[in-house]
């Protein structure tokens, strides 16, 4: 298997992964909201992944931008430039003193990521399976 | 044209002149002649009528009279008597009001001219001798005045019926342009809460909670949220569910017996709305419907030991009522007050007095720190660049001082005696309180480590929880939570001024919320004359439900800011204050309470956690009609659940029952302006602090608008044409002017002058003030002392008579003048160049106007009536509204120094200031938006 192939099964697991973190996010906040959880310990377990998730995606990105697959990379560099600007702001975290007020952003945010990764793993998934082919011609 | 001839007496003789163009009467005996019409007989009633037409014919119809009399009464002739007062207090013999304006359901002919002539009179724009309006004592001044006109029984029969019947608010439309602000209104009552009859269980007046406890923004619920958003009217809630007790007010009825009847479902408390059915064995709960069990003891009188009567019981009875909770509503045994206190004696706070008077006042107030159970215990934690801890152990008077320089790693030096029980340790507090200012006089360091000095507070108190009381002088500047000092002249009135109201270290979010959770408090006492970062101390208090306070520049070598601390210092330690609190606002089926403002923090959808809630602070919450209401009321209740200081559990209960309708001009007839007002300046704040303060303005000049505009669409003839008028319901007269202070307070005017703090902390102000202290706050009161009315300031049937407050415009300002303007939080007396000096002399002491100097000052009282009268009024202005505030007295020279003078010039809010318009051109900016907007 060439290079492309074993980039793009990497970028499948990676996505498959960030799918897993964003379902974890968005069960975590209806459990907020119907009273579960409360705002303090949400806070603290999800900000323990926010920055691994956007670390994550960033290495998944540099390594498309590295590797010239830039289509993949265009794809990507949206949300790169999103989550760059919300941690130079410093508001990355969740903050539990405004967690109520902000959860419908969080929520809806958490749900517009979970469809981009799932998207972007089907793709990834088309790209590997392009790969093998060409491959094995 | 109908002859006259034909009504002349006996033996008269009517004949047409043409030359004068009128008939000339003859006696056809005498041959006398006459212009003027003869008279028949005494009672015949007909003068002679010196008119150049001929005489109207006699047969008029009793619509006609009316017609006739309508217009008379419309141009304010005196020969029909003027509609006898309506309860806004017209003023008699002053012409109605004209008016163009329509009221849909008022249609009817005869219905509209009396809208028309009882059109409140304005009342006269000037202070004078003007009577004083009867709805001060009014029961609400919904009910409508009571129209009679002589000659229409009639109607005024159909007019009695309504009012007897109280279908519901009537509304009474007004046009801004011609109605300037009258301040009285600001002190009417909301408007009526109209319930369908039997809606409630008992007859009692105080079935719905006191508005000073809770209110509502609108008073009838609209059915549905398309009804509300075509109002534009926000539906909130502003609750004050702990309030003090002035003099006369009635105490919280408290129920004993722990029999707490709760819903099953939905948690209601049992309230005097809910019905008892199934015999009075079962309560059907008046939110969800729940059918509920009576509780057995509920008819049981537990002292007596014998049946009671379930009616007389309060909760059935009472809008706000206390239980005595059982165990069930405990995490763990009530907990003894905690208070430990952090002093700030770094150089500045030693030099400016603070620690003096701060110690001073603590040791004063010993015996009224809530103690009653004599648990209550207290610590002392002096901090500089390192903490000092101060060893106070039972039974001695002596106490040791422990050093800790560990600003990294933070520990107690000593597992005991650091809290200690303040009846048990009081010779030695008291010893401390009195050598703790000497401690520290040669003390030189400047520095602050108020970061790591909370958290070993915190470390002392977490098990108990309790409040920390913060008295600190510098921006904080050592160990975690040091803060930068990041004012920058350049940025204020930029888009980026937000930025410094926004907390700069995510320290104080962080430690807040570790507070909440361990139910620790904390308030605030901040007095740097430099940069303190207020916004980002204040977080404290915000999310702790604490309070913050600041003195900026303070120095207690001027009496008056030594007065002003030690007063509200010394009431914030002797508040009683309830303990380890959750709030809960629980509504009827589809109302949710969607948004929350005010100090606590939210730990849930709908519960707020306030580790200790102070006296008289409000809160605000937004309500949602989440789908269509089917009942004819719905309830709104607030529990508060906490722990008192004197040891028990304790569950407040504030019920309020509101009418709904289907109708817009009900809705706009219940509309209360000061909720609104309340209720706006908190989504402000926040708005300013998470968008800009531009958008904050923004928004609120919007909502006006809006408001202003839904009301021409739905309410006027005018619809979505232009109009020359500006139309709101008389019950939302003020709140424009009310917008207007808001756009003009120091938290959200545009300004490129002040200071950071100041505006942090007239943001705290407008977030957690009561709407009593609130409304003076955004609309101070302006009173004329030099020519109040004689019994102005002597002591009437209610306490000390105030004079009448007149509308904040210089133009009331005289050159030979003395008036006070205050706030709330500061009271400016302003003289006028020209004061005569007797006045000067009977006020000041002071032989003329030119000795007298402008500042902070403590008015003499003197051997003379008008200084006594003077100083009460000055004395019921500090007295007259609940909470801790003291204000100061400011005497303002009209050619004094101008930051001074402007300052206070800044609080006639109706004047124009700056790039701030007056009131005329921002009725008329809004009444060009509303024309121009496309509706």
């Amino acid at each position: 298997m060439g290079a492309s192939g074993w980039l793009f099964l990497f970028s499948v697991l990676m996505a498959a992964g960030l799918l897993f973190t964003m379902v974890f996010f968005i069960i975590m906040f209806s459990d907020l909201e119907c009273d579960y959880i409360n705002p303090i310990d949400l806070c603290n377990k999800l900000n323990q992944f926010v920055l691994p998730e956007n670390i994550a995606h960033a290495f998944l990105a540099l390594l498309f931008l590295l590797s010239g697959q830039w289509i993949a990379f265009l794809l990507n560099a949206p949300l790169l430039v999103y989550n760059v600007n919300k941690i130079r702001n410093s508001n990355h975290m969740y903050d539990a003193t405004e967690i109520f007020r902000t959860l419908p952003n969080h929520k809806k945010e958490s749900f517009i990521k979970l469809g981009f990764y799932l998207l972007s793993f089907f793709y990834y998934l088309y790209r590997m399976i392009l790969a093998l082919i060409q491959e094995s011609e | 044209m109908a002859s006259p001839a034909q009504q002349l007496p006996p033996g008269w003789a009517a004949e047409w002149d043409q030359n004068a163009q009128r008939y000339l009467f003859i006696e056809t005996a005498t041959g006398r002649t006459q212009w003027e019409e003869p008279f028949l007989d005494p009672e015949g009633a007909l003068n002679p009528v010196p008119t150049a037409s001929p005489p109207p014919g006699q047969h008029h119809t009793k619509r006609r009279q009316y017609a006739a009399g309508q217009t008379q009464a419309y141009y304010g002739a005196d020969t029909i008597a003027p509609p006898p007062g309506p309860a806004y207090g017209a003023v008699p013999g002053q012409p109605a009001q004209p008016s163009q304006l329509f009221t849909p359901g008022l249609a009817a002919e005869g219905q509209f001219a009396q809208q028309q002539i009882g059109q409140p009179g304005q009342p006269p724009y000037y202070g004078g001798a003007q009577p004083e309006p009867e709805y001060i004592n009014q029961p609400g001044f919904g009910q409508g005045p009571v129209y009679q006109q002589p000659g229409v029984g009639a109607l005024a029969d159909q007019f009695s019926q309504m009012n007897v019947g109280q279908k519901g608010l009537r509304l009474f439309t007004t046009n801004l342009l011609t109605a300037p602000p009258e301040p009285l209104e600001l002190h009417r009552p909301p408007p009526d809460i109209i319930l369908p009859p039997n809606s409630c269980l008992s007859n009692s007046p105080f079935a719905n909670a006191d508005p000073s406890y809770q209110r509502c923004t609108l008073n009838a619920i609209p059915t549905s949220n398309s009804l509300l958003n075509k109002s534009k009217i926000p539906l909130g809630l502003v609750i004050t569910p702990y309030r003090s007790l002035k003099e006369g007010d009635d105490p919280v009825p408290l129920i004993t017996d722990t029999v707490i009847a709760r819903c099953r479902r939905c948690r209601t408390y049992i309230n005097p709305y809910v019905q008892f059915i199934d015999g009075g064995n079962r309560w059907r709960c008046c939110m969800c419907s729940m059918s509920n069990e009576v509780p057995q003891l509920f008819d049981w009188d537990q002292v007596r030991n014998q049946p009671g009567d379930r009616w007389a019981r309060a909760e059935l009875n009472h809008g706000v009522v206390e239980f005595v909770a059982p165990t069930e509503y405990m995490v763990r045994p009530p907990q003894p007050a905690v208070y430990v206190f952090l002093i700030d004696v770094s150089h500045n706070a030693v030099q400016s007095g603070m620690v003096a008077t701060a110690t001073r006042t603590i040791l004063e107030n010993l015996d009224r720190i809530p103690n009653e159970d004599n648990r209550t215990k207290v610590a002392f934690i002096a901090f500089d660049v390192s903490l000092h801890f101060f060893s106070l152990p039972a039974g001695t008077s002596d106490s040791s001082m422990l050093v800790v320089s560990d600003l990294d790693d933070v520990f107690l030096p000593k597992p005991t005696d650091l809290l200690v029980n303040l009846t048990e340790s009081r010779a030695a507090i008291e010893n401390l309180l009195g050598r703790l200012n000497d401690m520290f006089t040669e003390n030189h360091v400047i520095g602050s480590a108020l970061g790591p000095a909370l958290q070993a507070a915190f470390k002392m108190m977490a098990h108990i929880g309790g409040k920390i009381v913060v008295l600190s002088s510098s921006l904080p500047s050592l160990g975690a939570g040091a803060l930068k000092n990041r004012e920058d002249p350049k940025v204020l009135g930029t888009s980026k001024e937000s930025a410094l109201l926004q907390p700069a270290s995510p320290f104080y979010k962080t430690f807040a919320i570790e507070c909440s959770r361990a139910q620790v408090s904390v308030d605030m006492f901040l007095f740097s004359a430099a940069y303190q970062d207020v916004a980002t101390l204040a977080c404290l208090p915000r999310y702790t439900s604490g309070q913050t306070f600041f003195y900026p520049a303070f120095n207690a070598s001027r009496t008056e800011d030594a007065v002003k601390f030690a007063h509200e210092f010394g009431e914030v330690i002797a508040m009683p204050i309830m303990l380890e609190a959750v709030i809960r606002v629980r509504a009827s089926k589809n109302l949710r309470m969607s948004a929350f403002h005010g100090n606590f923090f939210v730990r849930s959808t709908d519960l707020l956690a306030m580790p200790s809630v102070p006296q008289d602070v409000s809160y605000a919450i937004e309500i949602q009609i989440e789908d269509n209401l089917t009942a004819p009321f719905v309830v709104l209740q607030t529990a508060v659940l906490h722990t008192t200081c004197f040891g028990e559990r304790r569950i407040r209960v504030v019920t309020t029952a509101l009418p709904t309708t289907s109708n817009l001009s009900e809705v706009f007839a219940s509309a209360d302006q000061v909720a609104i007002a309340t209720l706006l300046a908190n989504k402000a704040v926040e708005r300013s602090i998470t968008h800009k303060l531009e958008d904050a303005r923004d928004a609120l000049f919007n909502k006006m608008v809006e408001i202003l505009s839904a009301y021409k669409a739905s309410m006027t003839a005018a619809g979505a044409g232009a109009s020359a008028q500006l139309a709101i319901s008389e019950n939302l007269k003020m709140l424009p002017v009310l917008i207007l202070g808001l756009l003009k307070n120091v938290g959200i005017r545009q300004s490129a002058q002040i200071p950071p703090d100041l505006r942090a902390y007239a943001q705290c102000l407008l977030t957690t003030l009561p709407s009593q202290l609130l409304i003076p706050y955004i609309y101070p009161t302006f009173y004329s002392l030099h020519n109040m009315a004689p019994e102005c300031g002597t002591v009437g049937e209610h306490g000390i008579i105030m004079p009448q407050p007149l509308p904040l415009t210089s133009e009331r300002l005289e050159r030979h003048g003395l008036f006070l303007i205050e706030d709330g939080q500061n009271i400016f007396l302003w003289v006028g160049r020209d004061a005569v000096p007797q006045l000067v002399m009977d006020v000041f002491n002071l032989p003329s106007y030119e000795v007298l100097r402008g500042g902070k000052t403590t008015l003499p009282v003197l051997d003379n009536p008008f200084s006594q009268r003077v100083n009460a009024v000055i004395q019921k202005t500090r007295e007259m509204r609940r909470g801790v505030y003291y204000p100061h007295l400011y005497v303002v020279k009209e050619d004094g120094e101008p930051p001074l003078r402007l300052w206070a010039l800044s609080c006639l809010i109706q004047d124009r200031a700056d790039v701030l318009p007056s009131y005329q051109q921002f009725i008329s900016q809004l009444r060009d938006k509303v024309n121009g907007s496309s509706y």
